[in-house]
């Protein structure tokens, strides 16, 4: 067995000079002690995902999610606000939600039957008089609360009491959010429960393909180039621009192809009205964008792009927007849903939604490559001859930062770079040497 | 769903000969024919299998009604057949080592004379490059069959796995 001649510190800190060079240590794709430092100090502090506003509408409302290794219930109570809180009782930590999504006023436990409101309330506790006498006050056992906020009906949960705002946190990454969140003047909608999986895969390796990794495509989804199915063409490609939100980590590729309409896909209607809702600076951004690929740091990722099962027509523009929910140094849950513009009608939606399927989600013909080179990565990584080895993240190291950008963050040129990448791994570095 | 369970099944050569469709089927796959699989499928046919979503006994729906993995028309499947047909289909290269076992076939009339209602089970063992660990899929398929002249034909495939949270990288098989 190869020793390691690097510990986990001595790795960071090299680091520290090494990614903005260009160089980032192959071992932290698939490592335990680098799993578990991230669990604590990403995961713990960091803004994580939890769920779309449209997946709870109604009071009731509930779905179950993640962050880190804690179960979380989001919830709408009965004054329509959204609650999150750790689906654990207070009494003896029975799981309280054993379902992953459902409409309950209150939840009970079946262990020793303790009754919440779906606030996170303790509102009911059996042989209260008799049992506990005057001893215990309800107040103070509630179900442990995570703190929530919105950006445009993305619900965001973290574990630090001290993590600045949300707003401050996305930094900026707000305006091309909006690119997937606001499709119509109304907004965009979950279209159906997600679908997850599970696979041998590092998060990192995703949220970093999809923060533009436009070098990619025309390989591993070489068969869509092949077979015409994908509207960029391996000598156009490259075209198109990477922005990212310095210090922040959250980062996008926006794909280019001359000649393509501005929101190639959508429908005329949508195409006429989708302004109403953004400003000048995003309606310039974005009518030149074919293909936007993001991330919000650390693991929330959106596609949207333009797909067609008749080459060279321009079909429908999906949306898909995951979750790489890290469960081990090797391994995630897989959570895939797919937006949909509000004001659209029943039938393109639905035809988003089959495009959707047909490209992303577990059955998703770009999707099943990604996973396969993906997972593959992730072995190789383990690999003890690589330890102490670096991957290149030289593409666009002389980049020059574009002075007439509109939007914010720093905006390079060709799409294919690792520009957004770098930002990205010396922000998860910060991170992980707790210097936020 | 209750109607059908109570409904006898079809019995004799018809019933034979619908569960032989079924195993060509499973052979068609198994042997990578995929286009001889699609040939199986009628022009207007559907491809489909729903999200299943883990809730509580008494909730509405388990298996979404408007959420799908698979999705598809003939003119899909034929993409992907045609993707599986490139060099490129990097999720099938090395290609898989499947193994589809049909059982519990039942065969019921509808209210068309030429299309049976076929319900089975279907456990997918998967294979994948040198891994030691393979995949099981586990799914209960519907299918609607529709008679062509001689032989058969799939108007719609309906299969629904038995995992919420799917064991696998991805689905770049047919179940």
């Amino acid at each position: 067995m190869t020793q390691t001649t690097l510990g986990v510190d001595a790795l960071l800190d090299r680091a520290r000079t090494s990614i903005p060079a260009g160089r980032v240590p192959i071992r932290i794709f698939n490592d335990q002690e680098i799993f578990e430092r991230e669990q604590r100090n990403v995961f713990g502090k960091a803004w994580c995902f939890l769920a779309h506003t449209s997946e709870i509408p109604k009071p009731g409302d509930y779905v179950v999610r993640s962050i880190a290794n804690n179960s979380i219930i989001v919830a709408r109570d009965e004054h329509g606000d959204v609650r999150a809180n750790l689906n654990m009782c207070r009494h003896r930590g029975n799981q309280m939600c054993k379902s992953e999504m459902g409409n309950a006023s209150h939840f009970r436990c079946s262990y020793h039957g303790w009754v919440y409101k779906n606030s996170g309330e303790l509102v009911g506790v059996p042989y209260f008089q008799e049992g506990y006498e005057t001893k215990l006050n309800r107040q103070e056992w509630s179900l442990i609360n995570v703190r929530t906020d919105q950006y445009g009906g993305l619900i965001f949960g973290t574990l630090d009491p001290d993590a600045p705002s949300l707003e401050e946190y996305l930094g900026g990454f707000q305006f091309y959010l909006d690119m997937y969140l606001k499709q119509s003047p109304g907004g965009s909608e979950v279209f159906a429960p997600p679908e997850h999986w599970t696979a041998k895969v590092n998060w990192k390796i995703c949220t970093e393909n999809f923060t533009g990794d436009g070098y990619h495509t025309a390989v591993t989804h070489q068969f869509a180039v092949e077979l015409g199915y994908f509207p960029s063409s391996g000598s156009t490609h490259y075209q198109g621009w990477a922005v990212n939100i310095p210090g922040k980590g959250h980062g996008i590729g926006l794909g280019h192809t001359p000649g393509l309409a501005p929101f190639a896909g959508f429908p005329d209607d949508l195409v006429t009205t989708i302004g109403r809702s953004l400003t000048p600076e995003q309606m310039e951004v974005f009518s030149k964008t074919r293909t936007a690929v993001g991330s919000v740091f650390p693991n929330l990722s959106f596609l949207i792009q333009p797909f067609s099962v008749k080459p060279g027509e321009a079909g429908v523009r999906f949306c898909t927007m995951r979750l790489w929910h890290p469960v081990g140094p090797d391994q995630i849950e897989m959570w895939s849903w797919c937006l949909v513009p509000v004001d659209a009608t029943d039938e393109y939606k639905q035809a988003a939604y089959d495009a959707y399927t047909l490209a992303f989600g577990q059955a998703g013909t770009f999707e099943q490559d990604d996973f396969e080179n993906w997972t593959n990565v992730t072995r190789q990584a383990g690999s003890s001859l690589a330890r102490d080895a670096d991957f290149p993240y030289l593409m666009g190291l002389d980049g020059k930062v574009l002075d007439d950008w509109p939007g914010p963050g720093e905006a390079v040129s060709p799409y294919v770079t690792d520009r957004n990448f770098r930002n990205q791994w010396a922000t998860w570095l910060s991170y992980m040497l707790d210097e936020v | 769903m209750t109607a059908t369970i109570t409904r006898v099944p079809v019995r004799g050569e018809v019933r034979e000969s619908l569960r032989d469709f079924l195993y060509l089927e499973s052979l068609a796959l198994d042997e990578h024919r995929f286009s001889d699989w699609l040939a199986m499928f009628a022009d207007d046919a559907h491809y489909e299998i729903p999200v299943r979503v883990n809730r509580e006994k008494l909730a509405e729906w388990e298996l979404s009604p408007n959420g799908r993995i698979f999705s598809d028309t003939k003119e899909t499947l034929d993409l992907r057949v045609r993707r599986l047909e490139t060099d490129f289909a990097w999720a099938e290269q090395p290609p898989s080592r499947t193994r589809h076992y049909v059982t519990n076939v039942l065969a019921f009339e509808t209210d068309l004379a030429n299309e049976f209602l076929v319900r089975s089970n279907c456990l997918v063992y998967r294979s994948r490059g040198s891994d030691a660990e393979a995949t099981w899929y586990s799914a209960q398929r519907r299918d609607r069959i529709r008679r062509d002249g001689d032989g058969w034909l799939f108007v719609h495939r309906w299969a629904a796995l038995d995992q919420a949270m799917i064991n696998a990288r991805n689905m770049s098989i047919f179940v």
